[in-house]
């Protein structure tokens, strides 16, 4: 991973925390929000190959650890998206090429939000952290899944082409 | 044997995750690294934040009614359009006749009390993956606000101000699952312990093992020492069932919060306390109501006479009004 696309994944990882704080956290959606974010970061994560997803993850965490409503300390969502990025990798190898094949694509992005949501929420536990009832949480994580597959058809195309846009020309060959 | 890939990118693993593991570290050992960092964060994102409350509603009402626009008619796209715009303006002015309805509550209740407060309002909320219960406001350090500060609305307690920059502040909401408040029931006076629950809903758990609760038992703030975070005499909730199992040692009830958190949108931050405590004096007094009981009338009859001719009339028989 070349340290331009570095650069321009974290430049474009800020714009979508910016938007996902000030913008989509003022919908009410029924049930639970939706994360624009965890969307766009495990989206460039599964397309990435094994190192590409830890640094990636590493740094997508970074970023939503600087969110000024969460109450976690700073590294738990860099420490929850590393390991996301590594068993998303991983698994990914066993699928092939996503671009070809849309529904794996949305149910492997889906997927992956829950996953890490659960992994954060564990790792919460671990910490002491309260985050309420089983009920609420399942609610929240269950929601967050059904909001991402529901608008992963439409947000999904976007993200190949902007991963194109920042590849050095030897990444394209 | 595994490839050189494979093995680069699990000492990358272990070198991020240790990374990581060090970031927490720090921060739970008081090493002021999220103050700082999340402070930055709230102070880039208020001014967006704001932005995007002020135009983000009368925006998205002006498109939904100007669906029709672009009509052929020079003069009915012209009509349409300031129907529009009037639309929206009406739709505008609704808005604000909201906010000053939810200020004027506000600031009614603080008045009651005799609270100095700030007025803000809530341009932002916390997003679900980071599980708190959070508002952000457009008030801060420069308007007064510090943290630990009481929150209220017009019907009751909001919450308490976790964080601050010069322009905004962050809410910690009294539904967030880490929030505790001491509370008196307004009937016994006996004191409790009131625990956010991620909804509308809240426990109550009573202190005084030989205290009673009752449903619909009104729920004030007991205060705290110094009067941070919370001063007394906030109104905050309605007990909605008890719990009468005799598993535990204290008395348990469900409550239900005066305010509702979903629809807020303009909050007041008690900067000062009253001189005296306000006590019972904020519980909202339940509206009186009348009950009218119609008494049958038994039906009788119309007695016709010979000699008169029938006239139509338009005022109703007393039978048939008490009848109605």
């Amino acid at each position: 991973m070349s340290s331009f696309r570095i650069a321009s994944s974290a430049l474009f990882l800020l714009l979508v925390f910016v938007l996902q704080e000030t913008l989509i956290a003022q919908i009410n959606l029924p049930i639970a929000g939706f994360s624009l974010y965890l969307f766009a970061l495990i989206g460039l994560i599964s397309l990435e190959d094994r190192s590409g997803a830890l640094i990636l993850g590493f740094l997508g965490g970074l970023i939503l650890d600087l969110s000024p409503t969460t109450d976690s300390p700073v590294g738990q969502w860099a420490f929850t998206l590393t390991i996301a990025g590594y068993l998303l990798s991983t698994n990914k190898e066993s699928i092939g090429d996503f671009t070809t094949r849309p529904l794996a694509f949305v149910l492997f992005v889906s997927a992956g939000v829950t996953f890490s949501l659960f992994v954060y929420l564990f790792i919460g536990l671990l910490l002491g952290e309260n985050n309420g009832s089983l009920a609420r949480l399942v609610s929240i994580v269950l929601g967050n899944a059904f909001w991402t597959i529901l608008f992963s058809p439409v947000l999904l195309p976007i993200l190949p082409r902007l991963r194109r846009l920042s590849l050095t020309s030897r990444e394209r060959i | 044997m595994a490839p050189a890939g494979n093995n680069r990118s699990r000492l990358l693993l272990v070198v991020l995750l240790v990374t990581a593991l060090f970031f927490i570290t720090l921060d739970l050992r008081g090493v002021s690294l999220a103050k700082g960092s999340r402070s930055v964060t709230q102070s880039v994102l208020a001014p967006v934040q704001r932005a995007v409350s002020s135009a983000f509603s009368p925006v998205g009402n002006f498109f939904s009614n100007i669906k029709n626009f672009g009509k052929t008619k020079a003069r009915v796209t012209e009509l349409e359009a300031a129907n529009a715009k009037l639309q929206a303006q009406v739709i505008f002015n609704k808005e604000i006749q909201g906010e000053l309805t939810q200020l004027r509550g506000a600031l009614d209740l603080a008045g009651r009390a005799g609270y100095t407060v700030v007025a803000a309002r809530v341009i932002g909320k916390g997003s679900t993956s980071t599980f708190s219960e959070t508002f952000t406001i457009d008030a801060g350090s420069r308007d007064g606000i510090h943290p630990d500060m009481t929150v209220i609305a017009a019907s009751g307690l909001v919450g308490v101000v976790k964080s601050v920059t010069s322009t905004s502040a962050i809410v910690l909401l009294m539904s967030d699952p880490s929030f505790r408040i001491g509370v008196r029931i307004a009937r016994t006076q006996s004191a409790g312990v009131l625990l956010g629950e991620g909804d509308a809903s809240y426990i109550l758990q009573l202190l005084d093992p030989a205290g009673t609760i009752k449903v619909g038992d009104e729920l004030v703030s007991l205060g705290s020492d110094g009067n941070k975070p919370f001063v007394p005499g906030i109104p905050i909730g309605r007990v909605s069932s008890v719990d009468n199992s005799s598993a535990s040692l204290t008395q348990q009830a469900t409550v239900i919060g005066l305010t509702n958190l979903q629809t807020v949108g303009v909050v007041s931050v008690i900067t000062k306390m009253a001189k005296q405590n306000p006590k019972d004096s904020l519980v909202p007094t339940p509206i009186p109501t009348v009950t009218v009981t119609a008494q049958p009338v038994p039906f009788t009859p119309p007695v016709l006479l010979p000699s008169t001719s029938p006239t139509p009339s338009s005022s109703p028989t007393p039978s048939s009004q008490a009848t109605k």
